[in-house]
């Protein structure tokens, strides 16, 4: 087995072409949602020509909220909705950050819309903040398609309470997953409200054409690309379990056999989100990236068992099927602007960087691995990557603590002693997040600049 | 902003409640604060009907105003005024809440009675009709507006 995966020349056969760095689309996309949300700003403030006095810049208040809040929710959706252009170009993990961020925000401007605007109603029918459950009740009585709204933001209280970091982290995960789900159930729900009783979409149409515009993209988005490419992509390609390997205590492997593997277009450094159909795991889907290069008939990925799921994996059998969506991520070969390049792996952060390490283009001497685990024994695939960095010319390090149990010094300083001109490097990085913080730290004291500095962390 | 800067949460929730809150209340702070007099009227709302401009057709003693659009909670409601030597003759509004069939319910009983209220008093002093509120208050404030215009 080592035979046919330690070689990988025909992947690396790739054109060395000039590098040329891609940039990532972030800040364009931060423009454009900037720009729509002062679209929606002044859809208010074309339809508002004043405010008579206090009572009318409460429930105008409310009025910009739920704007705001209508627009932003359909882009919360959007985040989640595996576009390849995000996942890949921007990378899972950083809009998996922004989906929780801006996640958050929203659900703040929905609360505030829901208080201000009930307020809002009830000072204008001459009541006060007192009447305002009254008033809530009355208004959603009353009011067309509130009684979903209601419903909606409910869900949405629910979904908020579970994703409190106190809260998530006491309820198994596929709990907290599930719930969150209802995202969609609550959106549908609330959408409604927006068209039929929101005011400025009664005083501009074009509003109201703007608004199931933009949902109706986001949800033609989801559907295609959660629900109809994921189906193609594994009817197309119908992956199955081929052999679980124990690399070491602890760390498994598992080859994924399939028609046409090439064809998904994987590159070294990307994760796929795995389903495997077997008893007591068909039900939740982990990211796990590829440790090695992809080849036309086998796919490999290298799991740590810590949880729950990474534990059952040891019991996969050949022949299972595997339900894969992907490929996802942005940590790959693209993203490197220099000739040099340092891989740094934290513990099971190796796997995506024994990837990069077989098949990132690169002359002898020009790449460098530093592969940093708790002891020798930890030290997963250790064979392979010594037989690559044989074949390639390529550095291998490796960093681990000392049989008293200290930590190996990985400094500023270290790191310049081992690679005097790693200011001149692209570093790809993968790891715990403490690690990886401290890392981070020693590359900068280093003199590498930030940009150059690739990594990929799912905390959130 | 790269993801291993040191993240500080608490800064970032206060610094985006902080933007949000102060710019809700500059927002709001730029309105103008009373119903517009109808001659700063134009720079208002293009709604489907003729805008809040007094559009005045004098014609032999007779002169018809339409008087702002003003916004309830339930839509525009904008009435136009048809005045006879110095009195007036009709009202009718131009613009009223019928986005739904409640609206529509609303409008069909209080419509009439605003009309024949604002005939009798021949100002705007009328009494609200009891559910339709708002449709009242809408209906108050332009049919002022539209007197003031039309100098009654």
């Amino acid at each position: 087995m080592t035979t046919t995966l330690a070689g990988g020349r025909a992947a690396r056969r790739q054109t060395m072409r000039r590098i040329r760095p891609r940039r990532s689309p972030a800040t364009l996309l931060l423009l454009a949602v900037w720009a729509g949300a002062v679209g929606v700003l002044w859809l208010w403030w074309h339809n508002t020509p004043s405010i008579a006095d206090q009572n009318g810049k409460i429930l105008n208040a409310g009025r910009i909220t739920g704007l705001l809040a209508g627009y932003l929710m359909a882009l919360v959706v959007l985040q989640m909705a595996r576009v390849p252009a995000l996942e890949r170009r921007v990378g899972s993990d950083r809009v998996a950050r922004w989906h929780a961020m801006s996640g958050r925000y929203t659900l703040c401007l929905v609360f505030a819309h829901v208080f201000l605007i009930m307020w809002g109603y009830a000072l204008q029918a001459g009541k006060t903040l007192s009447d305002i459950v009254q008033q809530t009740i009355d208004s959603v009585n009353q009011l067309p398609d509130m009684g979903k709204a209601a419903i909606g933001t409910g869900l949405f209280l629910l979904i908020g309470l579970s994703s409190i970091g106190a809260v998530r982290r006491r309820i198994p995960y596929d709990t907290w997953y599930h719930v969150h789900l209802l995202t969609y159930g609550a959106v549908f729900l609330t959408f409604w409200h927006q068209i039929t009783t929101g005011n400025d979409f009664a005083l501009t149409p074009l509003a109201k054409t703007v608004w199931y515009g933009l949902y109706g993209t986001v949800t033609a988005l989801v559907v295609w690309y959660r629900i109809l490419t994921p189906i193609r992509l594994n009817l197309r390609h119908r992956m199955y379990v081929e052999a679980v390997i124990e690399e070491t205590p602890g760390i498994v492997s598992v080859l994924i056999g399939g028609r046409k593997l090439h064809r998904m277009g994987a590159e070294a450094g990307q994760f796929f989100r795995w389903r495997f159909l077997a008893p007591g795991m068909r039900f939740s889907s982990h990211p796990y990236s590829l440790s090695a290069a992809p080849r036309p008939n086998m796919l490999r990925i290298t799991v740590k068992a810590i949880g729950d799921h990474s534990t059952r994996l040891r019991e996969l059998r050949p022949g299972m099927k595997v339900w894969a969506e992907g490929p996802y991520g942005a940590m790959t070969s693209q993203r490197r602007t220099r000739g040099k390049v340092l891989l740094v792996a934290g513990g099971v952060g190796i796997t995506p960087m024994r990837a990069l390490f077989e098949t990132l283009p690169g002359a002898a001497g020009d790449i460098t691995l530093l592969y940093r685990a708790n002891t020798t024994q930890d030290l997963a695939l250790w064979d392979e990557l010594a037989k690559i960095a044989d074949e390639r010319g390529a550095r291998l390090m490796y960093a681990v603590n000392s049989p008293d149990g200290e930590r190996p010094d990985i400094s500023a300083d270290s790191l310049r002693r081992k690679l005097p001109d790693i200011d001149n490097h692209d570093v790809f990085m993968c790891g715990p997040p403490g690690f990886a913080q401290s890392v981070y730290e020693a590359l900068r004291g280093a003199g590498v600049p930030a940009r150059r500095i690739h990594h990929e962390s799912f905390e959130m | 902003m790269h993801p291993l800067k040191k993240n500080r949460p608490l800064r970032r929730i206060v610094l985006a409640s902080a933007v949000t809150a102060s710019g809700l209340v500059m927002l709001l702070a730029l309105k103008p604060h009373t119903t517009p007099e109808v001659a700063a009227a134009p720079q208002v709302v293009s709604s489907p009907a003729p805008s809040g401009s007094a559009s005045g057709k004098a014609v032999a003693g007779t002169k018809t105003v339409t008087g702002e659009t003003v916004q309830t909670r339930w839509g525009p409601v904008q009435v136009k005024i048809t005045v006879t030597n110095g009195k007036i003759t009709d009202v009718t509004a131009v613009q009223s809440p019928s986005d739904n069939p409640r609206d529509q319910e609303i409008n069909s009983y209080a419509l009439p009675q605003l009309k024949s209220e604002a005939l009798a008093a021949q100002s705007a002093k009328i009494d609200t009709v009891s559910g339709a509120t708002y449709t009242s208050d809408g209906y108050r404030q332009s049919l002022q507006s539209a007197l003031d215009s039309a100098g009654l």
